[in-house]
């Protein structure tokens, strides 16, 4: 299946090798600051929406640069767009959640909320264990907060515990995402990716419930 | 099968008989070298080219990784020692042409190097640009050949290219497609541009090329270089769990690889063919078919009625 992308599931997971050696020990500086999204959304505090905002924007601003623009556009030119993309998104969280203040991030017992916590743990633990479960073995493989595809599902999740109503704006570029990064499910066989497209169809369903009953 | 009527790929191949007698009056239209090589002459110099090539898509697009590096050094040596020529790139394909020039530099003998790649970006100056980019990522001062990649911005390309040819800074020029994509807008560059080399898609199930470019390509003289000559690994898909049929051993085909490759090289009006490759195994297979019998007229028509039975 790879036959319709440039490069084949070996180039590709060798990308991650060279990736998280190049970055190393950011994998784990990205579950700590995960970490502490987390428990800021689950028990929120006077700014802890700022930060959420902050760690998610250099997340996606890392990911933009460092992942697509500096490694993965040797493999497939379109990388520089995919970074470009993710540069925006990063400058988006800021300017909405950091300088403007307009991302209340904070776990509700609703669905969009447990939907949230749901993927926001799934991205973190389950998807790397996925991985693991195919065969995959570190280094050769996407983690958590420095590849693409973990943080979008993170952010989905996080956005679905934004209230009261779910940003559309910044649900867009993580969208677009899904339906690149989704792709490689198939065609590079890489399971945990399937969480992706499944993620973001949940994410904008309940995202439009949500902010529709917010409405009324 | 006599009785079958005359469909539109019988029609095709009808036509693609009818070039093997343009192609007749080309010369030296192939010749075996002494070491019992396949190669086939460049029609507008006559200079004389192995009929198998390497491409590169996928297979070459490898980053910088070392392992991935070192197997693809040895898929390569591999060619040389059996005698390859054309290797051919784009920038379109990553890290393709990096890789290339690292291998190359790799490997002590690679005298018969036909170096081929293509320009792959809209405007002129950054067409400029970008070949000089594959000058230095190859660790070559001069291609042998430079194309335009699918067509892309070529009247702009083509005027970068005469000059660079008419000052010694590349030998061939050439225009590329796939797929059998504009096919009609080919045809019409090759009718009026002083091109030396026309790549298209060309194997045993996409035919399409026997009905127009390739008998013009030989009434005009043009050099033509075969991709996907597996349909892109397709032909395997669908092949592969058949046996060999009885007619592979009269064409010293041992796989189904040189089966394919011979099939595509063997219309008269073909100077190579690039299939690619990641497995050293896999371009001994591929160069296997740079040597022995190709088929005639009649065991291609044979080819094509197997293919089309299954």
């Amino acid at each position: 299946m790879s036959r319709f992308l440039p490069f084949s599931r070996d180039a590709f997971l060798a990308l991650f090798e060279q990736y998280n050696e190049a970055v190393w020990p950011a994998p784990l500086v990205a579950y700590a600051l995960g970490l502490a999204v987390l428990l800021s959304a689950l028990k929120p505090y006077r700014g802890s929406g700022r930060l959420i905002a902050a760690i998610l924007a250099v997340a996606w601003i890392w990911n933009g640069v460092a992942y697509h623009m500096l490694h993965f556009a040797a493999l497939v030119w379109a990388a520089w767009g995919f970074g470009f993309l993710f540069v925006i998104q990063g400058l988006m969280l800021l300017a909405t959640g950091l300088l403007r203040g307009r991302l209340d991030v904070r776990f509700r017992r609703d669905a969009a909320g447990w939907t949230g916590l749901a993927l926001a743990v799934f991205a973190m633990a389950l998807y790397p264990l996925i991985g693991l479960l195919a065969g995959q073995a570190w280094p050769r493989v996407p983690a958590f907060g420095i590849a693409p595809c973990p943080l979008a599902i993170f952010t989905f999740g996080l956005l679905l515990m934004a209230g009261p109503r779910v940003p559309w704006h910044l649900l867009v570029i993580p969208l677009l995402w899904a339906a690149v990064g989704g792709s490689a499910a198939w065609l590079l066989d890489m399971p945990q990716d399937m969480g992706l497209p499944a993620a973001a169809v949940l994410a904008a369903a309940l995202a439009f419930r949500k902010n529709r009953l917010g409405k009324t | 099968m006599s009785r079958r009527p005359i469909d539109p790929c019988r029609r095709a191949l009808l036509l693609s008989m009818g070039a093997l007698g343009v192609a007749a009056g080309l010369g030296p239209a192939w010749a075996a070298a002494p070491s019992g090589l396949l190669r086939r002459a460049v029609p507008r110099t006559g200079e004389m080219l192995p009929l198998i090539g390497m491409g590169s898509w996928i297979t070459f697009n490898v980053g910088k990784d070392p392992a991935l590096r070192a197997e693809r050094v040895k898929v390569l040596q591999a060619f040389f020692e059996r005698g390859g020529g054309m290797v051919d790139s784009s920038p379109m394909y990553g890290s393709s042409e990096e890789v290339i020039g690292h291998c190359l530099g790799q490997i002590a003998d690679t005298g018969g190097l036909f170096a081929a790649t293509k320009v792959w970006t809209p405007f002129q100056w950054l067409g400029v640009k970008q070949m000089e980019e594959s000058e230095r990522l190859w660790g070559k001062r001069r291609f042998d050949l430079m194309q335009v990649h699918n067509l892309l911005d070529w009247d702009a390309h083509l005027e970068t290219l005469k000059g660079w040819k008419a000052e010694g800074r590349i030998r061939y020029i050439g225009i590329t497609t796939s797929h059998g994509s504009r096919h009609a807008e080919m045809a019409d560059i090759m009718a009026t541009q002083p091109i030396d080399f026309v790549q298209f898609t060309y194997n045993l199930l996409d035919r399409e090329a026997e009905a127009r470019l390739l008998p013009l390509a030989a009434e005009r003289g043009l050099g033509v270089i075969v991709n996907r000559p597996f349909q892109g690994g397709d032909l395997f898909d669908r092949f592969a769990k058949q046996p060999l049929p009885d007619w592979a051993a009269e064409i010293d085909c041992a796989n189904w690889a040189q089966i394919f490759l011979k099939f595509a090289v063997s219309h008269p009006a073909v100077t190579c063919a690039i299939p690619a490759t990641s497995r050293v195994d896999h371009m001994l297979e591929n160069m296997g078919a740079c040597y022995g019998r190709l088929p005639d007229a009649a065991t291609r028509a044979r080819m094509v009625r197997y293919a089309d039975s299954l």
